[in-house]
């Protein structure tokens, strides 16, 4: 059993290092992409809306083997070791920036145009006005779908096994056909279930801290 | 002297010709309000005024400088790259103007997410890099003004519409801009709430504020404003001194226009 538990482990830490360094990049990157997508540059605005239906309209299993591939195969790039988990960290925040593109967006342009307006009047220069008036204004608009999508993401960590990558749900479907007993997989499941459970409590913290106003 | 100064401004939108050679200016400490039906083009005049919008043809001055001058019939900006919005509203040289007045909008946008005295506060410390404990003394100087002292720390969304509208008006007098702009500062309230609002524009009328104020409030703008301009189908058709254009109009459309108000 305790070997069972530490394979399930170990699996779980490379899952909790897609999870973690996914959110750190996907979030970043999806703010610059959803100010590429209300670009008044009707070029980039285009080329943004593009990339980001390809990237929702394409399954992320896909796009995991296409990073990891798509080197070797259309660059001929021989690829080292570290390639694997580089690529899945791409290939991950890259999705994930497009759904949450399309979050921030929807986010930004809910607020109303009356605060942009007295910012502008105020002296507010773009940068610091979105900055120190809208920005804030957008996260708490937008943390109800972002809390569903990094619930989605926990799971989805378990697609990194397409480029076998020996995340938890890898590991544990490994010591169940070794040991013959479903067992593993419950134990998996349970993990996913805890950390979502995390998940679900830090987000609704976080939601509070910004129940302070409407 | 002279704050404010417009000359021949002309603006459509969707091809609607909203405003038609607008001119007039504003003088220190004279109040001036704007009346007119709804759709007369006031708050575009105010929104043009404050930068929000660019007119199309016309010059427009600040304490004597000149912001915009005609080229070819056309609008030049100081400061413009090209004609677009965004380009107005990146212009280095326009955010400076803009420290020279104020706005008060019909729906108070206020920052929800910042108490009271933060809304008064950021843009003097933000935007003109003032000293904070100044500029914290001189918020609560104004909200005291405003009958809110004991308001500072609560946000927005627990105060009545006409207390946020005040902390509007202590917002905009906290940047001590040369001239105030109010776009129909009590349409929004609920009638009960109108006085308190009225009365403090009242008081700064008092102390000689520059200040336009669009209203439909005529028996305030009689009594608060020094002049009175009437505005329809986006040109002045009536102007003059303001007890005088209120009480007794000379032309028929303003006639018109005052019956509506008459109980
Ligand atoms: N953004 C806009 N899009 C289309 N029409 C507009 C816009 N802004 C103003 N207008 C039109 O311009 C005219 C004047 O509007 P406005 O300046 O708001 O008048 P007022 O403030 O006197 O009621 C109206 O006919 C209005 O429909
Ligand atoms: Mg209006």
């Amino acid at each position: 059993m305790i070997g069972i538990i530490t394979k399930i482990l170990s699996g779980a830490k490379a899952s909790l290092l897609i999870f973690f360094l996914t959110l750190i990049f996907s979030l970043p990157l999806g703010l610059i992409l959803s100010s590429f997508r209300m670009s008044k540059n009707k070029i980039l605005n285009g080329i943004t809306v593009f990339i980001i239906s390809i990237l929702r309209g394409t399954p992320l299993m896909l796009q995991l083997i296409v990073w990891f591939f798509g080197p070797y195969y259309i660059f001929g790039i021989k690829l080292n070791p570290s390639w694997r988990v580089t690529s899945i960290i791409i290939g991950f925040s890259i999705n994930y920036a497009a759904y949450f593109a399309e979050i921030f967006r929807a986010g930004i342009e809910s607020i109303p145009i009356g605060q942009f307006e007295a910012a502008s009047v105020l002296g507010y220069t773009r940068f610091v006005a979105f900055v120190k008036i809208i920005l804030p204004q957008m996260i708490k608009r937008v943390l109800p779908p972002v809390t569903n999508e990094i619930i989605t993401l926990i799971k989805d960590t378990s697609l990194a096994f397409v480029v076998a990558y020996a995340e938890m749900f890898t590991m544990a479907k490994q010591v169940a056909a070794a040991e013959t007993t479903i067992v593993p997989l419950f134990v998996a499941g349970l993990f996913y279930y805890v950390f979502n459970y995390i998940v679900a409590y830090v987000m609704e913290r976080i939601e509070k801290s910004f129940s302070y106003y409407w | 002297m002279e704050i404010f100064r417009i000359e021949n401004c002309k603006k459509s939108i969707n091809g609607l010709n909203v405003l038609n050679d607008i001119s007039f200016s504003v003088n220190e400490g004279e109040v001036l309000a704007i009346i007119g039906s709804s759709g007369s083009g006031k708050t575009t005049l105010l929104r043009i005024a404050t930068f929000l919008d660019y007119m199309d043809s016309g010059e427009m001055w600040y304490l004597g400088k000149k912001i915009v001058s005609n080229v070819s019939n056309h609008s030049s900006y100081i400061g413009q790259k090209d004609l677009s919005i965004d380009s107005l509203k990146k212009n280095k040289e326009l955010i400076k103007v803009k420290s020279e007045f104020g706005l008060v909008f019909q729906n108070f946008n206020l920052f929800p997410h910042w108490s009271v005295l933060k809304n008064v506060m950021d843009a003097p410390i933000t935007v003109k890099k003032r000293n904070i404990d100044e500029v914290r003394e001189k918020a609560l100087t104004y909200l005291k003004y405003m009958g809110l002292e004991n308001k500072a720390m609560n946000y927005p969304c627990e105060l009545s519409g006409g207390q946020r509208q005040r902390v509007a008006i202590a917002r905009a007098l906290c940047l001590e801009p040369k001239i105030i702009y109010f776009d129909e500062p009590t349409s929004a309230l609920d009638p009960e709430l109108t006085s308190e609002v009225l009365k403090v524009i009242k008081n700064l009328a008092k102390e000689k504020r520059t200040m336009v104020i669009v209203t439909h409030e005529m028996n305030f703008a009689r009594d608060v404003a020094d002049r009175a301009i009437f505005l329809d189908d986006g040109i002045i058709a009536e102007e003059g001194d303001a007890y005088s254009l209120i009480t007794n109009p000379k032309k028929e459309r303003t006639k018109k226009f005052l019956q509506k108000f008459k109980e």
